[in-house]
């Protein structure tokens, strides 16, 4: 199954760089969002429901 | 401190939700027409404004460009303005964006059908065309960051980034991919060649569908959901873990397009492995719109507008796993160049950007016109109409797909193709693309519905032009806030750069070790530059839109090589600009069609399909016949290609036109022995000189 990526006749760098460079960013965003407060991220989800004024024609 | 008052600008959404409408009504219809095309040949009306290949591109550009375009701007201007606390920046450029949008559109309506194209799937406007659209999508640029500069909520909320990320991807995508040398005013050649042409084309064609209808749609969805539930969105930090994954992976993915080309391995090879990570981000913004609903799902009963965002994200889900398991090579293998890609494509189009579409205009237009929707039941029967119309379009496609794919690959058990002639696997789906035409025309019935129920809508109500509001103006910070993202989405412009080298890391890594290393695409000392009558003809080939039916590409199979002849190899591309390779298999691939036939073949085949393919759903071409050919650019066009880096000598240049017109002689006179009469100088002589040239460099060195 894994052949078709690791067959690649010596350009596996690329694969493995890019892997890499993933997986960095993808922490650096998940240590991100887990420091996040909790009532910051509830002021920021409530933004689209407190930004106008059409409350009289809402059913 | 004083609340300042101010009011939002609803004329300009209304405009382009207007816009919306009739864009989506034409080019549904232009959508329709080609479905028919591809059952019944005479619907090309024998003429060659309308055929399929000219005006396939006139449906993908009507219903991306101008129908999913304008609902982009129109749910952009609308939310962008409601999150920020501010009106658009300046109603000129709010003007100048929409007029200025609609006449690319026009533009693109008129220059398409006369074969001025560039065959850049998604992006085949001409040089002039490409310039306007960049300018006007700069205005479109200044405008929203101009209100978000002035903003009076300190936090961007998480719509915004998609916005911005959308923003500057496009715009990346645009230029890269529209680098062109122009030869007149409508004709340009593109300055990458071959295989890097093709890397660049797809790195282009799947991110216009993450950074066009993905990103921007999910940018609306995390507004207009909540708004419609009445409820919060589900995870706020979900979103920032969906944001920043989803663009960073998207633009890897370009390569599964090419999966088997000859393409460099470890470039298809990063294609896939990103795709399939990239379910992961796409189905995180997908659960985190159907939560949402958690505790809804009462209203979602009886609300079309929720029916519509429910079935749309659904569709989303399916579109972005089928993605990833279509880029898996052995699924690629047999599923690629059938009528599942455009099914797929289809349940994201018509499933996702239009339902989401159709229901935002449903929930805003009664808004901003003040008054209630004229019938809801009519847009129920909407709902209806169009998942039944999704389920008649998608299905067959993926029914004709499955049986044309192993009837290309089946083999007799004396090892010869069990249908060599293409032709039989194409008649044996021709039932399922007319039930595939019914699910199009149930679904344009469903849009025709809703533009009769918003127009009544709009007539009942009359349109809040401006409405008031009034937010307190942003106060300077006094202390440091504590997370880093946190006070990154206040800096809308470290946001910009930031995203900017996201989303440039996966196309940087895949394009320049292919574009400066030269291992990555062996040249072939037997594969010569075109003639200039070849030329002319590939000029032909470009114009009539060929390669939007067949495919210039010979995968490494057995079913294959059998077939069509050796597989195809980087080296023999490296003149082509653009390249030819093309993504769909309605006829057969062409790529080693030179030397297969006489001409008298070609010429018959071209006069009339069915002359020589008895059954055959391809549009004849008399006018090739009729026509003169036109050869005053043809020393123009020899000296850009030198530019662009083919070897022509100054001789070559210099003695184009006599050298054209001997070998067109050549070809008449062979013609002229079979009892064909034409003349040596109509566009049938260019267009078979360069169908006999196809792939026939590497058979020189053979012999």
């Amino acid at each position: 199954m894994f052949k078709q990526i690791t067959n690649l006749g010596g350009n596996e760098w690329y694969m493995i760089l890019s892997l890499l460079i993933f997986v960095v960013f993808f922490i650096v965003v998940v240590v991100i969002m887990a420091t996040m407060k909790k009532d910051y991220s509830d002021y920021m989800k409530n933004m689209p429901l407190n930004d106008s004024n059409d409350q009289e024609i809402r059913d | 401190m004083q609340i300042e008052k101010f009011s939002y600008d609803n004329k300009i959404v209304r405009d382009f939700g207007i816009a919306t409408i009739v864009w989506g009504l034409i080019g549904m219809t232009v959508g329709l027409l080609i479905a028919t095309q591809l059952v019944w040949p005479f619907m090309n009306f024998g003429n060659q404004y309308t055929t399929f290949g000219r005006i396939r591109p006139l449906h993908t550009n009507a219903v991306i460009f101008a129908f999913v375009g304008n609902a982009i701007f129109m749910g952009v201007y609308y939310s962008l303005q409601r999150v920020l606390k501010a009106r658009m920046y300046s109603d000129v450029l709010s003007k100048i964006h929409f007029w200025g949008w609609q006449l690319v559109i026009v533009l693109a309506v008129i220059t398409l059908p006369l074969g001025f194209t560039t065959t850049h799937e998604y992006a085949e406007l001409e040089w002039p065309i490409d310039i306007l659209l960049t300018i006007i999508w700069v205005v479109f640029g200044i405008n929203m960051f101009g209100t978000i500069i002035r903003r009076r909520e300190r936090h961007m909320y998480v719509a915004v980034w998609f916005y911005i990320a959308t923003f500057v991807t496009v715009a990346v995508l645009h230029i890269v991919n529209s680098v062109e040398l122009p030869v007149s005013m409508w004709k340009s050649y593109y300055v990458y060649a071959g295989v890097q042409d093709a890397l660049v084309q797809w790195w282009y064609g799947h991110n216009a569908v993450a950074f066009f209808l993905t990103t921007p749609f999910l940018g609306l969805m995390y507004y207009y959901l909540p708004k419609m539930a009445n409820r919060p969105i589900y995870s706020y930090k979900l979103s920032i873990l969906h944001f920043w994954t989803l663009i960073f992976l998207y633009i890897w993915a370009g390569p599964h397009h090419l999966l088997y080309t000859s393409l460099p391995g470890w470039v298809q090879s990063l294609g896939v492995v990103f795709s399939i990570m990239l379910i992961a981000p796409s189905w995180g913004g997908m659960l985190n719109g159907l939560l949402t609903l958690r505790g809804a799902w009462d209203k979602v009963r009886i609300d079309p507008i929720l029916k519509f965002m429910v079935v749309g994200l659904t569709a989303y889900g399916m579109a972005t796993f089928e993605g990833p398991m279509l880029s898996l090579k052995q699924v690629n293998a047999i599923a690629h160049f059938t009528d599942w890609i455009p099914a797929h494509v289809h349940i994201g189009a018509l499933g996702w950007n239009g339902f989401l579409t159709f229901a935002i205009l449903y929930w805003l237009i009664p808004r901003i016109y003040r008054t209630q929707l004229h019938s809801v039941k009519l847009a129920s029967t909407h709902f209806w109409l169009g998942t039944l119309g999704i389920l008649f379009y998608a299905i067959p496609m993926y029914w004709a797909a499955v049986v044309q794919g192993l009837m290309w690959k089946e083999f007799t058990p004396e090892g010869v193709l069990q249908y060599p002639n293409f032709l039989a696997t194409t008649l044996q789906i021709l039932p399922m693309h007319m039930i595939r035409a019914f699910g199009g025309l149930l679904y344009l019935i469903g849009v025709i519905l809703m533009a009769y129920n918003l127009v009544k809508t709009m007539k009942a109500g009359s349109l809040l032009k401006n409405e008031a509001a009034e937010a307190m103006p942003l106060q300077p910070l006094t202390k440091r806030e504590p997370t880093a993202h946190r006070r990154l989405e206040r800096k809308p412009l470290t946001f910009l750069v930031i995203s900017l080298i996201v989303i440039l890391i996966g196309g940087i890594v895949q394009m320049v070790p292919t574009f400066l290393i030269s291992s990555n695409v062996p040249t072939i000392s037997s594969v010569k530059p075109y003639t200039a009558l070849e030329l002319e003809g590939r000029d032909l080939y470009i114009r009539e839109g060929c390669v939007n039916c067949h495919t210039q590409t010979i995968r490494p199979f057995r079913s294959e090589t059998v077939r069509y002849g050796e597989y195809s190899k980087a080296g023999e591309f490296v003149y082509d600009h653009p390249f030819l390779w093309g993504s769909k298999r309605t006829g057969p691939d062409l790529h080693r069609i030179g030397g297969k036939y006489p001409h008298k073949w070609h010429f018959d085949h071209l006069l009339d399909p069915t002359l020589t393919s008895p059954g055959s759903i391809m549009p004849a071409y008399p006018w090739l016949i009729t026509q003169t050919l036109d050869t005053s650019l043809t020393k123009k066009k020899l000296e850009a290609m030198k530019t662009l880096g083919v070897p022509y000598t100054e001789e070559e240049i210099a003695n184009a036109d006599a050298d054209l017109m001997a070998q067109a002689k050549e070809i008449a006179a062979d013609l002229n022995k079979t009892d064909v009469d034409v003349r040596e100088d109509s566009e049938i002589i260019a267009m078979i000189a360069y169908l006999q040239r196809l792939g026939t460099d590497i058979k020189v060195a053979a012999e």
